[in-house]
């Protein structure tokens, strides 16, 4: 999945996020129907407020965002996790590197998703979904060169459990 | 007069057939005359004979410098045993000194008994200390902050300086030159007369140095060529009363066109020394160092400044000594200060130091056979808690071949400038931003005013609270025993670090990189072994080996390894998977097994001698490369194991001319840098450097 963007490197970053709905499983043109959004390694999730970045879209579900530490079959439950939402100067996905979902490696330049990291998701709609990003490079090379592999694109597992109430994501 | 290289050749040969057939041939006893000679000052600030030294002590004499045709120390220190010269994991970066798994950081390195300053990165580089005009150098290993305050918590190294002795004017000429276009000459010049002495020393070498990655733009190490100039003088006022002047400097030259890279080092050291009666000594001293670079980093096209750094660091202690003795007991008290400023511009105002210091240490020998040493140190600062640093070593005769011998001492390092003002944006590294502790309050508010701040990561009460010391206890259990003419050292050691500093993120910036500051936080253990065997048993041969076994790991990376809190990814199918202890490896840059063996060989009817060291070091990594802030097995970034032989040959012609041939590295080991980026390599060692040396004396 692509997430491009513009700008960076000391200019103003800009682009349209690209947004992703757990029900279709699919990148989403809605401005509603939608969960999480990417641009560059940034995650937006459908729930509290802007953040004040450009070209932002606009939140108008209840999604949240929480990350675990685990094997990404050992979260099978999203029962009594607490969720944050986007407020405004941050996102729920903690933005930085070492922080949310990615290391920032500066002698070879590239984005590497944290092992071990587990994204969970209350979507727009108050159901649960869980994701483990497992590269930001087009086709996921197991060594991602930053010069010669596109990035900005994501690969990622994810657990959708469809069912209104339930919290189990196996 | 040169040297046929047949004759070379047969003197090496003549030592394998030696060392072969093993034969043992009666001889004088000497020993006991060697072992007299072997005093060290270092591990108590008072004269004492190496062998009842209750501490695990190296000593490198003037003979294995002169040998081995060395230049520079990080060259003899690395054939010591459990002494490595590490490579920053940063390809290019300097070498740092690793004693008994701690890295350089937290070693002191001294001369005469005064500090050396001038770290780069917590780095000191060794190879700006020439080998010249030295008696020995002596390494004390194990924390020593109780004699030393700051730094001594891996070991103090202490580079001892020869006096003049002869009352006719001595000295000496050498050129070395080896690969690399290495040019090193010197000259010195000693004269003692009366109650007047004096020692001169020059310096200079210069090199085209080399490239480890020719993938890259520009080399490993730059072409530099640097001076060293020092002068002691002796005076006698009385037979109470002498005085000691000693002055050194030193100034190096990057050569980088069109940027710029300058080094230099001076210190002036003054020291009075004073025997009111035969069982008291007072010394006097005062002491100044001055450490400066600048560097200026320009764009090749366009002559625009890419990086500028600037430091200058100095040092101004005043310490007095005393010295009682009560029988073979002796008290040492001693008191001093320390006033350290620094410019740099990457900080945001000069910054100054003061601390004071006291120090006692009573060595007595109780009932016989048995030695104890007891040591307290105070430290006050300015900037960070005080610190209280004992320590108690005890040595025990159980027969005049058996002695056990044990310490526990404390040992801490001050915050750095860097860790305390740092006020550092990388503008063109992306803009991540780094503060000291005293500076981060203010560059956090400062940054939100600007509105670059997305996201705080500490709470922002918590911002600008006093960092600690880092700190040590260590732990040493030795034995020596000697067998007719061998002669056995076993240590075992342990050193447990609580408050390392670290750095952590304090917020993220909007433009997406983050704002770095620093904190105690973790704690580390190295434990092992070393041992070292000597055996003189044959005329004229040398033989010793050494070996150290090492375990250094992070005590909070346990802990989450224990709870199953760390990950890694399968490189191939990108699983994750939980790692298991066994899979840690420990922090960068350890090996597990270090050793050494060397040979020195004496031909007295040729005048000359030979002598060949190996040095092994086992795997060790580099850095973590998956993320999971540890070095594990999934990460790609370990060295193999290695060997490097040096080979020196030497012979005396006409009674004044030494003439010196050999190689480093002689069997052109390479290595393989695997964090050499795909379709690169980066080698770990340039390979073999043959050397030649003419030296005279007069």
């Amino acid at each position: 999945m692509e997430a491009p963007q513009t700008g960076g490197q000391g200019q103003p970053i800009g682009g349209p996020f690209t947004k992703f709905s757990f029900e279709t499983g699919a990148v989403t043109d809605s401005e509603t129907d939608w969960d999480i959004a990417f641009r560059g390694t940034s995650i937006a999730v459908n729930g509290g407020t802007a953040t004040g970045t450009n070209e932002e879209p606009a939140r108008n579900g209840n999604a949240g965002a929480t990350i675990q530490n685990g094997i990404f079959s050992d979260i099978t439950n999203a029962a009594g996790l607490s969720f944050d939402q986007d407020a405004a100067g941050s996102f729920a996905v903690p933005a930085g590197s070492g922080e949310g979902w990615y290391n920032y490696n500066p002698a070879t330049f590239t984005v590497t998703p944290i092992p071990g990291r587990i994204l969970v998701f209350r979507t727009h709609d108050g159901k649960f979904a869980k994701i483990e990003i497992v590269s930001y490079y087009r086709d996921a090379p197991a060594e991602p060169d930053a010069f010669s592999d596109e990035s900005r694109v994501y690969t990622f597992d994810y657990v959708y459990n469809p069912n209104e109430g339930e919290t189990a994501l196996e | 007069m040169s040297l046929n290289k047949n004759n070379l050749t047969l003197i090496f040969f003549t030592l394998c057939i030696t060392l072969v057939s093993g034969q043992v041939e009666e001889q004088r006893d000497s020993i006991l005359t060697q072992d007299l000679d072997e005093v060290v000052v270092t591990a108590t600030r008072t004269v004492r004979q190496l062998s009842s030294l209750p501490l695990p002590v190296t000593l490198i004499p003037k003979t294995q410098l002169e040998q081995t045709g060395v230049t520079r120390l990080n060259e003899i220190l690395n054939e010591q045993t459990g002494i490595i010269m590490t490579p920053d994991a940063t390809v290019g970066g300097g070498e740092g000194v690793q004693i008994q798994g701690i890295a350089s950081d937290y070693v002191l390195v001294l001369i005469d008994g005064v500090p050396v300053v001038g770290r780069s990165s917590g780095n000191l580089d060794l190879s700006r200390f020439a080998i010249g005009n030295i008696k020995q150098i002596e390494v004390v290993k194990g924390p020593s902050s109780s004699l030393f305050g700051s730094e001594a918590l891996g070991g103090v190294i202490n580079i001892i300086t020869e006096k003049p002795s002869t009352e006719k004017i001595s000295g000496q000429l050498s050129h070395r030159m080896a690969t690399f276009n290495h040019h090193n000459s010197n000259f010195s010049i000693n004269q003692r007369k009366e109650d007047f002495g004096y020692s001169f020393f020059v310096d200079r070498l210069s090199t085209d140095g080399y490239d480890l990655a020719s993938g890259d733009v520009g080399q490993t190490v730059n072409p530099f060529d640097n001076y060293t100039l020092s002068g002691r003088l002796f005076y006698d006022a009385s037979k109470k009363l002498d005085f000691f002047v000693s002055g050194r400097f030193f100034h190096q030259d990057f050569d980088i066109a069109p940027s710029t890279s300058m080094e230099q080092d001076w210190n002036l050291l003054v020291r009075a020394n004073h025997d009111p009666s035969p069982k008291t000594n007072v010394q006097y001293e005062l002491y100044y160092t001055n450490y400066i670079t600048d560097e200026e980093s320009l764009d090749l096209l366009t002559d625009e400044v890419l990086l500028s750094n600037d430091f200058n660091q100095k040092l101004f202690r005043p310490e007095v000594r005393f010295n009682q003795k009560f029988g073979e007991n002796t008290l040492t008290l001693g008191v001093g200060g320390n006033l350290e400023t620094l410019q740099r511009n990457l900080f945001a105002d000069n910054v100054s130091f003061f601390s004071q210091y006291v120090f006692s240490q009573y060595d007595f020998t109780p009932p016989e056979g048995l030695n104890v040493i007891a040591g307290l140190r105070f430290d006050n600062h300015s900037e960070y808690n005080s610190q209280f640093s004992p320590k108690l070593s005890a040595r025990y005769e159980i027969s005049p071949s058996l002695a056990v011998k044990g310490s526990v001492g404390s040992g801490f390092k001050a915050p750095d400038f860097r860790q305390l003002y740092l006020d550092f944006t990388n503008a063109s590294g992306g803009g991540y931003s780094v503060f000291g502790k005293e500076v981060e309050a203010q560059g956090i508010r400062q940054l939100q005013e600007n509105g670059e701040i997305s996201n705080l990561a500490v709470n922002p009460s918590l911002l600008g609270e006093r960092l600690n010391a880092e700190s040590s206890v260590g732990y040493n259990l030795g034995l020596t025993l000697k067998w007719g003419k061998l002669t056995t050292d076993v240590n075992l050691f342990r050193n447990d670090f609580t408050n390392l500093i670290d750095t952590q993120i304090l917020a993220s910036k909007t433009n997406g990189q983050n704002v770095f500051g620093y904190i105690n936080r973790e704690r580390v253990y190295t434990q092992g072994l070393e041992t070292d065997i000597k055996f003189n048993g044959i005329k004229n041969l040398n033989l010793s080996g050494g070996y150290q076994l090492l375990f250094a790991y992070d005590k909070d990376q346990e802990d989450s390894l224990d709870q199953g809190e760390v990950f890694a990814r399968e490189p191939e199918t990108l699983q994750t998977v939980r790692l298991e202890r066994s899979q840690y490896f420990g922090p960068e840059n350890r090996s597990r097994h270090t050793f050494n063996f060397k040979v020195f060989y004496e031909i007295p009817k040729w005048d000359a001698n030979a002598n060949l060291r190996v040095v092994y070091r086992s795997k060790f990594g580099l850095t973590d490369r998956n993320g999971n802030k540890l070095l594990d097995d999934f990460d790609n970034s370990f060295v193999d194991g290695y060997s490097l032989v040096n080979l020196s040959l030497g012979k005396t012609l006409f009674k004044h001319y030494q003439l010196q041939l050999g190689a480093n590295n002689l069997l052109d080991f390479r290595g393989n840098n695997p964090l050499a980026l795909q379709d690169n390599e980066v080698l770990i060692n340039p390979g073999i450097q043959l050397f030649t040396r003419l030296n005279i004396t007069f």
